[in-house]
């Protein structure tokens, strides 16, 4: 109880550091010292390991009871009313992004173009009884032979450079074949020589400039459509409607 | 003490009633634990630990984050989530690769370390072969077998209580009352390590 009492003081730190040197060499010099103290702290060990092994043991009750309850693991999990919760909210911003993409996302012209194209000028409308080279055309680009279509129309022009049924139709083989420049020729060409209240050539100008899509297109497209719309001319409905989609 | 992070409300509270004793220290410690034990479903689902493992490296960083409030070495750089996160995930790095490789238990720094490293070298040298020796196992079996009274106050002391924590815990009338119990306690715990 003494030596105990008196090793109890030394790690208290109640002693002076000569008091600490003397307990330093009884600890080298007395072998039943050393063992005492050895003892004192095997056990202040052993009551910490216990101490550790009953808050261990209430932490086990603890994370019982929490299970029990459906938290301690899953205590940041979400309850199932929750879940159905952020899934709904999910489910409703999914239909409104989707939404946004398919009907309000201003679409991309060139795209928008090519959808035009598809619909209105699949193929063209034949002239019933008629069997010179403009029907032929006709006949050929219904058949999907646009550069031969090209051809008669390119035939027809140099016969007669003004020939407007022939231009138009030249503007828009050149459009289905992609040639854009050559395309934008006719159109042009087109409007310089009509009345633009009857013939389309600004609206098709627009569309290719559109389905072309290089820097500042999609602009210039923009005020032509506008302008048909403000004049009221040829293809005003057609003008319109892109324009709502751009 | 600036805690960083975005919970450190919640954490003062926590440093708060860890830094007292008796029941609020008791709070404090179960806080702790209820706060982030959803860390255990981390260490059973991305170290591949059982539940029981997954369940005691939690416990084990619990008493660890405890232990350096208690000592005061935690300094607040990090959130006590940040902290105990990382102390949770080296315990389940540990024991996955003990799983990993078979090998033994991971070992577990003496908790007497702080008190060998205040004698000199050659003292804790002699002590710690003799601790080497030591049969810890009967001893903390004899523990056990102290009565309610002894076993509790040895385990405040070891859990740093003073004597006048104690009187006050114990309801005893003064820390010299404890302090000589105290060592009745421990010698008869001796008496009892040495029978056989």
């Amino acid at each position: 109880m003494e030596s105990l009492e008196y090793i109890d003081a030394y790690f208290g730190g109640e002693f002076p550091p000569e008091e600490a040197s003397r307990f330093e060499k009884r600890i080298q010099e007395d072998p039943g010292f050393a063992d005492e103290v050895a003892y004192y702290l095997g056990a202040l060990s052993a009551a910490r390991e216990a101490n550790r092994t009953e808050r261990k043991k209430r932490f086990r009750e603890l994370y019982k009871e929490g299970a029990g309850k459906g938290r301690t693991a899953t205590v940041r999990r979400m309850g199932s009313r929750k879940w159905l919760t952020v899934a709904a909210a999910a489910a409703v911003l999914g239909m409104i992004v989707l939404a946004w993409l398919l009907y309000m996302r201003p679409a991309d012209p060139a795209r928008l173009a090519e959808r035009y194209i598809q619909q209105n000028l699949a193929s063209l409308p034949v002239k019933m009884g008629r069997t010179d080279r403009l029907q032929k055309g006709i006949d050929l680009y219904n058949s999907g032979k646009f550069t031969e279509a090209l051809r008669q129309y390119e035939g027809l022009l140099r016969s007669d450079s003004l020939d407007l049924t022939a231009l138009n139709y030249a503007g828009i083989v050149s459009l289905r074949i992609e040639n854009y420049d050559k395309a934008l020729d006719y159109f042009i060409k087109l409007q310089h020589h009509t009345d633009p209240r009857v013939n389309p050539g600004l609206f098709y100008e627009a569309l290719t400039l559109l389905r072309r899509n290089y820097a500042g297109d999609s602009d210039h497209a923009k005020q032509l459509l506008r302008q048909i719309v403000e004049k009221e001319l040829n293809k005003k409905a057609d003008a319109q409607e892109l324009l709502g989609k751009l | 003490m600036a805690i960083r992070g975005s919970n450190s409300e919640k954490d003062w509270q926590i440093i708060g009633l860890l830094r007292q004793r008796g029941v609020d220290k008791r709070k404090g410690e179960e806080s702790l634990f209820n706060e982030y034990a959803y860390f255990i479903r981390d260490g059973i689902r991305k170290h591949r630990l059982s539940e029981d493992e997954a369940f005691d490296a939690y416990s084990d960083s619990v008493l660890a984050v405890i232990e350096s409030i208690s000592s005061e070495t935690f300094q607040g750089n990090s959130s006590l989530k940040s902290y105990l996160y990382k102390i949770f995930h080296n315990k389940c790095v540990d024991l996955f690769r003990k799983n990993a490789t078979n090998k033994n238990s991971v070992n577990r720094a003496l908790s007497i370390d702080e008190e060998l490293f205040r004698l000199s070298d050659k003292s804790r040298s002699i002590l710690q072969t003799l601790i080497e020796k030591a049969d810890w196992k009967v001893l903390k079996e004899r523990l056990e077998q102290l009565g309610d009274d002894c076993r509790r106050m040895l385990l405040l002391w070891s859990d740093s209580y003073s004597d006048k924590e104690i009187a006050v815990v114990m309801d005893y009338k003064t820390a010299n009352v404890v302090k000589t119990s105290r060592l009745r306690c421990l010698a008869k715990l001796r008496q009892l390590y040495h029978i056989e």
